[in-house]
């Protein structure tokens, strides 16, 4: 495709590259096809379909990757003496989507349906794409006996689509919706088997846990609208700076939430100087709460080993090679973002090499092939995390790539397993008991030696991939040092910027080292007890178990969906059938991702300076490496001898598995199993005491004004670590978050049943039925009262419309008192009479003249204010305003003194009275109504007779 | 000529007569000859009002939409009384109740 490209880009122009839509829409259409039409298609159709979908998307996938290879060669020029790539975005705007307020530009956020491709995502692509059809392939063999065949492939194709928006998202509210699919196809297909409680459970778990990620994610993204002013790649890279370049009351305020100040009781709470964070820290660490929900890590991987429940296949794709990788995939989107702000590399590199320790020693005590394979895949995600936190974000993303094949393949071939011991044995947890496994390598030649190569990668047996990517990060972890970008603009403005301390970095390495030590003991562990020895799993159906066996197995017959062979009584029979290797459509893929296991390391082989990877991904990354990740001196020489802590965590481990389970067949495994389950637990609590103690001490002495919350940590990490080792972080989050979920539920449900229901919906309910019970004896049902009813009724209303109003609306401005007349304006011949009331001051003086006490007279005073405000006080008399005598004038204004002592003056009672034409004809009929006007403010008690 | 008057007070008393009449009758074909009443009282008192407006008929056009929609109102009127016979046997108002409460 490439050999013409005039051709291509005429058809598809760098801003309107449309086969990126064929790239999304083929699984799209696939899962559509699949998930409406499926039942009645049938499963040859269906499976035609789903592979279609995936193949046809691979094969644009590989195109555009060829096209893209064309663009970014193109744009190779010489810069300085050096040859440098631009970063090339091939880009698709589906439509305009909305635009958002607020961010710092006036112009608002545009926010489209816009998809592009880059090196980053073009390599995504095509893992997703391309190992999506080799899974698809394989578990259109392995799902053959389902049920829920169109529905599984049905979610398998979606599952693809959502990922693949996820990477060819151009702005982060897209990546979003990726995000969020490809969270609800890995819960629908966790729980695929739903009639099985554990399942069902298993995939509310992964979502709930997602779900916490994902508010991170929100959060960030708010975030940077504000900050950058931009959702789309190219513009949050562009106002990066304005995440840390901003004034002090541009950070954010942590404590005091929101900068405010604790005052009161609450003084305590009141730090000594507030403890802010930047932008880009808050940023990155909310974006890192999302990567860590989405990739299983610390504290939120609890779902990865439950989301087993799936079938194989799926725990291959999506929990193993493709979704789980999406949280690296972001950092790396965003590396100019955390970057910004060392200390969330900082932890983003802490929590990777704590995850990969702790989960690699949770992974040694397991028996079930796929718990072992999801800690294993935990603890390589936490790797990838070590990588790019510690700014080697290609050597991260290399890991991905690797990962993504050898560990897509132990997957498969741990099914294959399974598939192979459904066999012998009906039971779940049993099939994938490693310890009824054993001597398979005689049956099943070709899942043995793939199985093998894909160990041999993720150990990091010299030259294979999982060798190059690994040490890669080893190394990097070791030397990589990390400047503030901004240092100096930051030290301008009294900012003491954080750094990692300068120790950290090795011991992240042998972090690093003594995970890749347990990673090669546990996997040799696996594959040795899985394919060497004797086949234990004859016990397993032995006659004298059979009348247990027979039980379970009628018990599973009804929703044992995952097997090919369904047994009769006899086969459960010694010796029965032996296992047996699975048909062509799992062994291909295995031996493609085999091959690519042993091989996928040559796009990036440090050591021996072949890098086509770092050098494809360089334009990328350009901006974040730049002035923020440098190695620090003399690394150039570290890297053979640190590639031998990474060739000894091989060999020790691989050696010393090899010892116990082949030489002397398994037999110390009890007791050394009874020691790791002593000794294991303890391992994460220790980790989160010294890491999060650690860390928090070394980022209050760099000058956050708040040291002793480092103090605080420790104790907080110790306690958490007792409670690790005692409980587990499993029990932990249920005793401390879902009790406390349940008490507030149960505090909200009794709230609801006695104060909604008992007082608010009866009470409600009780009125009206009092009302109903009254209006009913109304409606009695005779058409003589009804129309009483409507005469009564009508003559009232008659009666309103002839009577004479008087209503009238005040404006009061300053001292003038404007009266207008609310009624008749232009009909009946409306006329009106004003006055006012004077008082007569003398009569007044002369009745308090005779008051005997001050009390009396205050009492006077009180009742002629009262009185004299309806015109009949003594002496009062009305005068006439305007007009005389009933006048069409509608309207008068009073000057009044709103500022006067003497009330008086401040308020007047003034009359006003009405005519209309039916006073004409039935008699002098006025309607009359005193004002006070106006009610001023300044309203006093009379205060006459004191001079 | 006869003064407006006249009519105006000939229609009133029309149409008092029935509205006292569709108020304390009891049997409905009464009471559908007092609206009738009233109805031609309001007729009375547009067609003398148009003695007044020499310009134009509109008094005189609207008492005649008036005519038909009481013919409508008749027959319709009717048929229910005529329902209202076949379910309870009488045309006694105060026995039909069936939207009693």
């Amino acid at each position: 495709m490439s050999a013409d490209p005039g051709l291509m880009a005429t058809l598809f122009p760098e801003d309107d590259f449309s086969l990126i839509a064929v790239v999304l829409g083929m699984p799209l259409l696939g899962a559509a096809v699949n998930g409406i039409w499926g039942k009645r298609l049938g499963k040859e159709a269906v499976r035609l379909m789903a592979l279609t979908a995936v193949g046809v998307s691979f094969l644009a996938a590989v195109v555009t990757f060829l096209d893209l290879g064309r663009a970014v060669a193109a744009s190779e020029h010489v810069e300085d003496g050096k040859r440098v790539l631009e970063h090339v975005r091939l880009s698709w705007t589906a439509w305009e989507w909305m635009h958002t307020n607020g961010g710092r530009s006036a112009s608002g956020i545009p926010i489209a349906l816009k998809f592009s491709v880059d090196a980053l995502s073009s390599v995504m692509m095509l893992v997703i794409t391309g190992i999506g059809f080799l899974i698809h392939l394989y578990a259109s063999s392995y799902m053959e006996k389902d049920n829920g065949y169109a529905r599984f492939f049905c979610y398998l194709n979606l599952f693809i689509f959502a990922m693949l928006t996820l990477v060819l998202a151009d702005n982060l509210p897209v990546l979003f919706i990726g995000w969020e699919g490809v969270g609800l196809c890995s819960y629908l297909l966790i729980g695929f088997w739903y009639e099985k409680m554990p399942n069902a459970t298993a995939g509310k778990k992964a979502f709930i846990a997602n779900r916490i990620g994902d508010f991170g994610l929100i959060c960030a993204m708010f975030l940077l609208a504000h900050y950058t002013g931009a959702l789309d790649w190219k513009g949050i890279e562009t106002g990066a700076s304005s995440l840390i370049d901003t004034p002090a009351d541009g950070r954010i305020h942590l404590w005091p939430i929101g900068g405010g100040t604790y005052q009161g009781i609450f003084q305590f709470l009141q730090p000594k100087s507030a403890f802010t964070v930047s932008a880009a820290t808050a940023v990155s660490l909310m974006l890192l709460l999302g990567c860590t929900g989405k990739s299983a890590q610390i504290p939120l991987y609890v779902w990865l080993p439950d989301a087993m429940a799936g079938p194989t296949p799926v725990s291959a794709l999506i929990h193993a090679a493709t979704m789980v990788t999406a949280g690296i995939y972001l950092i790396c989107r965003l590396s100019f973002v955390f970057v910004l702000s060392p200390f969330a590399m900082t932890v983003t590199a802490v929590i990777g090499a704590s995850t990969a320790l702790m989960a690699a020693t949770i992974a040694l005590v397991q028996n079930d092939i796929k718990k072992v394979l999801a800690y294993s895949t935990v603890s390589q995600l936490g790797f990838m995390f070590l990588g790019v936190g510690v700014g080697a974000f290609t050597a991260g993303f290399f890991h991905v790539f690797t990962h993504a094949f050898f560990k897509a393949c132990l997957f498969l071939g741990a099914g294959s397993v399974i598939h192979a011991m459904h066999v012998r044995i009906h039971d779940d947890d049993k099939s994938q008991d490693i310890r009824n496994m054993g001597g398979l390598r005689r049956y099943m030649p070709y899942t043995y030696w793939t199985f093998a190569a894909s160990t041999a990668a993720i150990i990091g047996l010299p030259l294979l991939s999982g060798f190059f990517s690994k040490d890669e990060i080893l190394f990097r972890a070791y030397t990589n040092a990390e400047t503030h970008p901004m240092a100096a603009r930051l030290k301008q403005m009294h900012n003491e910027p954080f750094l990692p301390p300068t120790w950290l970095g090795p011991t992240l390495y042998w972090m690093g080292v003594a995970a890749a030590t347990l990673t090669a003991f546990y996997m040799c562990r696996v594959f040795f007890m899985t394919f060497h020895g004797r086949f234990r799993g004859w016990e397993i159906g032995r006659p004298s178990l059979l009348a247990k066996i027979k039980s379970e197995h009628h018990h599973d017959e009804e929703h044992g969906d995952d097997e090919e062979h369904h047994h009769d009584e006899e086969d459960l029979k010694v010796p029965g059938y032996a296992p047996h290797e699975s048909p062509w459509q799992m062994t291909v893929p295995l031996i493609v991702l085999a091959t690519g296991a042993v091989f996928a390391g040559v796009f990036n082989m440090g050591p021996f300076g072949v890098t086509p990877l770092d050098h494809w991904l360089e334009p990328v990354f350009e901006s974040a490496l730049k002035g923020s990740i440098a190695p620090r001196a003399g690394a150039e020489h570290l890297e053979w001898p640190l590639m031998g802590g990474g060739f000894f965590a091989f060999a020790i481990g691989s050696f010393l598995a090899y010892r116990m389970y082949v030489m002397d067949k398994g037999k110390a495994e009890e007791s050394l199993q009874g020691m790791l389950k002593r000794i294991v637990p303890a391992v994460p609590g220790v980790l989160v005491l010294v890491v999060g103690g650690v860390l928090i001490r070394s980022f209050g002495i760099s000058g956050s004004g708040f040291a002793y919350f480092g103090d605080v940590l420790v104790v907080a990490g110790g306690s958490m670590a007792y409670f690790y080792r005692e409980i587990g972080l499993d029990s932990l989050y249920a005793m401390t978050i879902l009790d406390g979920t349940d008490a507030l539920a149960d505090t909200s449900a009794s709230f609801d049943q006695w104060v909604v229901d008992g007082v608010l919906a009866k009470l409600t309910a009780f009125l009206v039925s009092v009302l109903g019970t009254i209006l009913r004896a109304m409606h009695n049902g005779v058409v003589h009262v009804y129309a009483l009813a409507m005469v009564v009724g009508v003559a009232g209303m008659g009666w309103f419309f002839v009577a004479p109003h008087a209503d009238v609306l005040v404006v009061a401005k300053g001292g003038d008192v404007t009266i207008t007349s609310g009624s008749g304006a232009g009909y009946l011949d409306y006329t009106y009479s004003w006055d006012q009331c004077e008082p007569d001051k003398k009569q007044w003086t002369d009745l308090f003249s005779k008051a005997t006490s001050a009390q009396q007279r205050q009492q006077q005073q009180d009742t002629l204010t009262v009185s004299h405000m309806s015109c009949e006080a003594p002496g009062d008399k009305w005068n006439a305003v305007g007009k005389p005598d009933f006048s069409s004038q509608n309207e008068v204004t009073l000057h009044l003194d709103p500022d006067a002592d003497d009330a008086v003056e401040v308020t007047r009672p003034v009359r006003m009275r009405s005519r209309n034409t039916f006073s004409h004809t039935f008699g002098d009929w006025t309607a009359t109504k005193v004002i006070q006007a106006p009610r001023q403010a300044k309203l006093k008690m009379l205060e006459v007779g004191q001079n | 000529m006869i003064p407006t008057e006249h009519y105006v007070a000939l229609s009133a008393v029309l149409f008092a007569i029935g509205g006292v009449g569709f108020l304390i009758r009891r049997n409905v074909l009464v009471a559908l000859m007092s609206i009738e009443v009233m109805l031609n009282a309001v007729n009375i008192a547009l067609v003398a009002f148009n003695r007044a407006a020499t310009a134009n008929h509109t008094g005189q056009m609207f008492s005649f939409f008036l005519i038909a929609a009481e013919a409508a109102e008749v027959a319709v009127g009717l048929a229910i009384v005529l329902s209202l016979f076949r379910v309870k046997r009488t045309v006694r108002t105060d026995e039909a109740d069936l939207l009693k409460n």
